[in-house]
């Protein structure tokens, strides 16, 4: 009951002053520029332009199949991996275009983590999983590894629970905790911007609370994108605020002012809940 | 009225009996215990047959007598008896009383092959007369001729009569006759050990040694290399093998006097008197004066016999240890070559190659390939393996060894990758299954960590489908385990000098020929010049096999589970 209270103060303190925050003023980490995206002859993303600013909680909101999901998997390339693919226009990580030519997309994704609707930990055991990323780079001293291990599962406020059992495997774990340990593994490998695509979907209330805390502290460290089906999540945990419909960006901006007072009809009959 | 409502009452019954899914259940369960039933039956008749067969039967003595025939003492054991229409006897020109429609025959083992010409004889059990059993009748198992079957009269040392008897009865002078023949059988078994342990590996050794001098000699001569110097360090060494050979020769024939020292002086059932030399003599025993006990002892150091002996007498005495050997080796020499090149086949169709009309022809070509009959595979393995790719090898690594082929001959290592061609499918298919059930999001979430495809499938992917890789080797080793159609044709002989693994360098012999137990059963059954003799073997041999494919799928199931227990899938 008391780790209860504790969580409703926390979120209140999650509330954001009323101040409104200004795109124009961020630092830009990510910049789309008329992103085009076809499955087949299906046009799934229509021109979509947009910053994600850095340190800063992005949040995409709308109907399914509207393409936020397809837009995050766009900023590391994970739509590569569907063959019938095709991508137009360009985003650039900082000054460099992620869809250039010769662009390292394993160096990529390194540095544009992601973390899944479902947890979706190896089976191995909880120290290897948020070793994993760090093995694949090579580095396999076992002191940089325990370091890095600690480290990630604590920002990933896992530590304490799973201190003592560290070589058991991470299967064995719940649902919220393998969640959180996806997002130690992603952090473990310092990603500049950590994509969360429903990262809460699958969880119980107070896993979803915790991982709501997470994203609140880890924005101090990384640049942060998150697909959300929940409007008030959206509302408690990001600073900014993209609606899309139908493969359209239709409003995006500071996120207070997009809940409270949105610019678009669209969006305020999707937010009201008079459809979608 | 009344009548027709019960009809109808009952029709409704069976239609319901019948909606209601219980003939279904029953048939399905009918279904499984026949299957049960089949398979228990198969298990049991050939394990009773074939572990029967080394229980130490007893022997009777009788007297037979054919109406218009001479009579003649019959010692022998009961092998099987059978039931026989009269008039078939009759026909043959044996008189048996009208009043008889059916008379029991019974097959005897007389042994004695040296004397009569034949083991076995068949009698008819009706003119058998003053049937007993003395204790004093033994069985000699022998190193040739098989069985020896008679009373013990003397025993001898260098010609002089160390103990004999007169008696048939148990006396105290046929007893201790008998405890200096089991005595002179344990020095003679000993010295053959030494014999044995000289023969096969102190100059088995010599020769591989000088036979390796000889290639090594023809190999330099054929690069016009072969210099003076080197020729006479080459003989030097021959000459130090020709030494140790000399040594070991005047071992061997300063043992095989001493073995061919003592001889036995036995009478057969006919009252024939020969004497034979103790060193022919494998074990000797009086079955009818052991007890359970002693037999039981008697059964179990049958069956080690068997289990780890080398065969004798064409196959028909002796142990199958060489055959054992073979089967397993070659089965793990086929599991080392098609487990790697399954998955890679595997993982490529699945994981690299574009699905299109191209995969979907390999793999239609790969199912099928599962079901081409094997005895193709094994011609495929003697002309592609052994003709040509044999051939060529043997040209261009072993040209000393020529006209004679190394790798141009059937061996172990082509009869293993032609089994590893005829089981590949099934790894193939079963791979791709475990492959396609990996969750896409546990390949999406290393990827997502900067692990790029080949690193995704090295360190997650393939573990987690390693299971299924383990159910195609647990088939595949089901498959080849059983195979003797293709091995016939690649490398399997009836009866193979030496272990295609030993002491000798380079340890692993690939190029040699094996044995294996399937064969061995076709052998023994259908291919030995004294078939009533062989058939237990072979019943005991099928028995072998069936426990050793058991065994090796079991190993393989094991490791199998524990994959699956470390690799649990992600299903939440």
């Amino acid at each position: 009951m008391s780790e209860m209270k504790a969580h409703s103060i926390d979120i209140s303190a999650m509330q954001r002053s009323q101040q409104t925050l200004r795109i124009e003023t961020e630092t830009p980490c990510l910049t789309v520029n008329n992103l085009e995206l076809f499955y087949g002859d299906k046009q799934a993303l229509n021109g979509i332009d947009m910053i994600i600013p850095e340190k800063k909680v992005t949040a995409f909101i709308g109907p399914s199949g509207c393409g936020k999901s397809t837009l995050l998997r766009c900023f590391n390339r994970m739509n590569d991996l569907v063959d019938t693919c095709r991508i137009t226009g360009e985003i650039n990580l900082h000054d460099t275009n992620i869809y250039a030519k010769g662009t390292e997309v394993a160096e990529l994704r390194r540095r544009v983590g992601m973390v899944f609707q479902k947890p979706n930990p190896f089976p191995k055991s909880i120290y290897e999983n948020v070793a994993y990323g760090l093995r694949i780079q090579g580095i396999n001293k076992k002191r940089i590894l325990d370091e890095t291990v600690e480290w990630a599962l604590r920002s990933a406020a896992l530590w304490d629970e799973v201190k003592d059992r560290l070589h058991e495997s991470a299967l064995g774990m719940s649902g919220g905790q393998q969640q959180r340990l996806v997002i130690a593994r992603t952090v473990a490998v310092k990603p500049e911007v950590l994509l969360l695509d429903e990262p809460a979907s699958a969880l119980d209330p107070i896993s979803t609370l915790k991982i709501e805390e997470l994203i609140h502290e880890l924005k101090e460290e990384f640049t942060i994108a998150i697909v959300t089906h929940n409007m008030q999540q959206a509302a408690r945990v990001s600073d900014y605020t993209a609606f899309m419909y139908m493969g359209d960006l239709i409003e995006f901006g500071d996120t207070n002012t997009l809940f409270t007072n949105p610019s678009k009809q669209q969006t305020e009959d999707y937010i009201t809940g008079r459809y979608g | 009225m009344t009548s027709i409502k019960e009809k109808k009452m009952q029709k409704a019954s069976v239609s319901n009996w019948f909606k209601s899914g219980d003939p279904w259940v029953w048939l399905n369960a009918g279904a499984v215990a026949i299957s049960v039933i089949m398979v228990i039956g198969l298990l049991l008749l050939i394990a009773v047959r074939g572990l029967g067969h080394f229980w130490p039967a007893d022997i009777v003595e009788a007297k037979y007598e054919v109406p218009g025939q001479p009579a003649y003492n019959l010692i022998a054991e009961r092998v099987e008896s059978l039931e026989v229409p009269a008039v078939q006897v009759r026909e043959a020109g044996i008189e048996i009383s009208e009043d008889k429609d059916i008379v029991s025959r019974t097959l005897m083992k007389t042994g004695n092959r040296d004397i009569y010409g034949s083991d076995f004889r068949w009698v008819i059990d009706d003119f058998l007369t003053e049937i007993k059993e003395p204790e004093m009748l033994f069985v000699a198992e022998r190193h040739e001729w098989g069985n020896l079957y008679g009373y013990l009269k003397a025993v001898k040392e260098d010609g002089t009569v160390v103990a004999q008897t007169q008696d048939k009865q148990v006396t105290d002078t046929a007893l201790a006759t008998w405890k200096s023949f089991e005595k002179s059988i344990e020095r003679v078994l000993v010295i053959h050990e030494d014999i044995y342990q000289i023969e096969k590996h102190d100059i088995g050794t010599i020769n591989h040694g000088l036979e390796r001098l000889r290639l090594k000699q023809r190999s330099l001569e054929l690069k016009n290399e072969l210099t003076p110097a080197i020729l006479a360090d080459l003989d030097a060494d021959r000459a130090v093998f020709d030494q140790e050979y000399k040594v070991l020769q005047e071992q061997l024939i300063a043992l095989y006097g001493e073995i061919n020292r003592d001889t036995f002086v036995v009478e057969a059932m006919d009252g024939t008197i020969s004497e034979l030399q103790v060193a022919k003599v494998v074990r000797a025993f009086r079955p009818n004066a052991m007890n359970v006990l002693d037999k039981i002892g008697f059964y179990g150091e049958k069956l080690w016999e068997f289990l780890s002996d080398d065969p004798r007498e064409a196959n028909t005495e002796g142990g199958v240890f060489p055959a054992i050997f073979g089967t397993i080796m070659m089965v793990l020499l086929m599991t080392i070559l098609v487990t790697p090149f399954g998955v890679v086949a595997a993982v490529y169709l699945r994981e690299y190659a574009s699905q299109g009309w191209m995969t979907r022809i390999i793999r239609i070509a790969v199912n099928n390939l599962a079901g081409v009959p094997s005895i193709v595979y094994g011609v495929f393995g003697l002309g592609f393996f052994i003709y040509f790719m044999g051939s060529s090898i043997d040209q261009a690594l072993f040209p000393e060894a020529l006209p004679s082929p190394t790798f141009g001959t059937g061996g172990l290592m082509w009869a293993s990758i032609t089994l590893a061609l005829l089981t590949v499918p099934v790894v193939i298919v079963a791979t791709e299954e475990g492959l396609s059930r990996i969750p896409r999001n546990v390949r999406e979430g290393s990827l997502a960590l900067g692990a790029t495809k080949a690193e995704t499938l090295w360190r997650v992917v393939l573990p987690m489908a390693s299971p299924a890789i383990m159910t195609g080797v647990i088939l595949a080793v089901a498959r080849a385990a059983g195979e003797v159609a293709p091995l016939m044709l690649v490398g399997v002989v009836k009866l193979a000098p030496s272990l295609p693994l030993d002491g000798n360098y380079p340890f692993i012999h690939l190029d040699q020929k094996f044995m294996h137990l399937g064969f061995h059963i076709y052998d023994v059954g259908f291919q030995s010049p004294n078939v009533e003799a062989a058939r237990p073997l072979v019943y005991a041999t099928a028995l072998l096999l069936v426990i050793v494919i058991a065994l090796l799928n079991l190993s393989a199931v094991t490791i199998r589970n524990h994959l699956r227990e470390k690799y649990k899938s992600l299903e939440m």
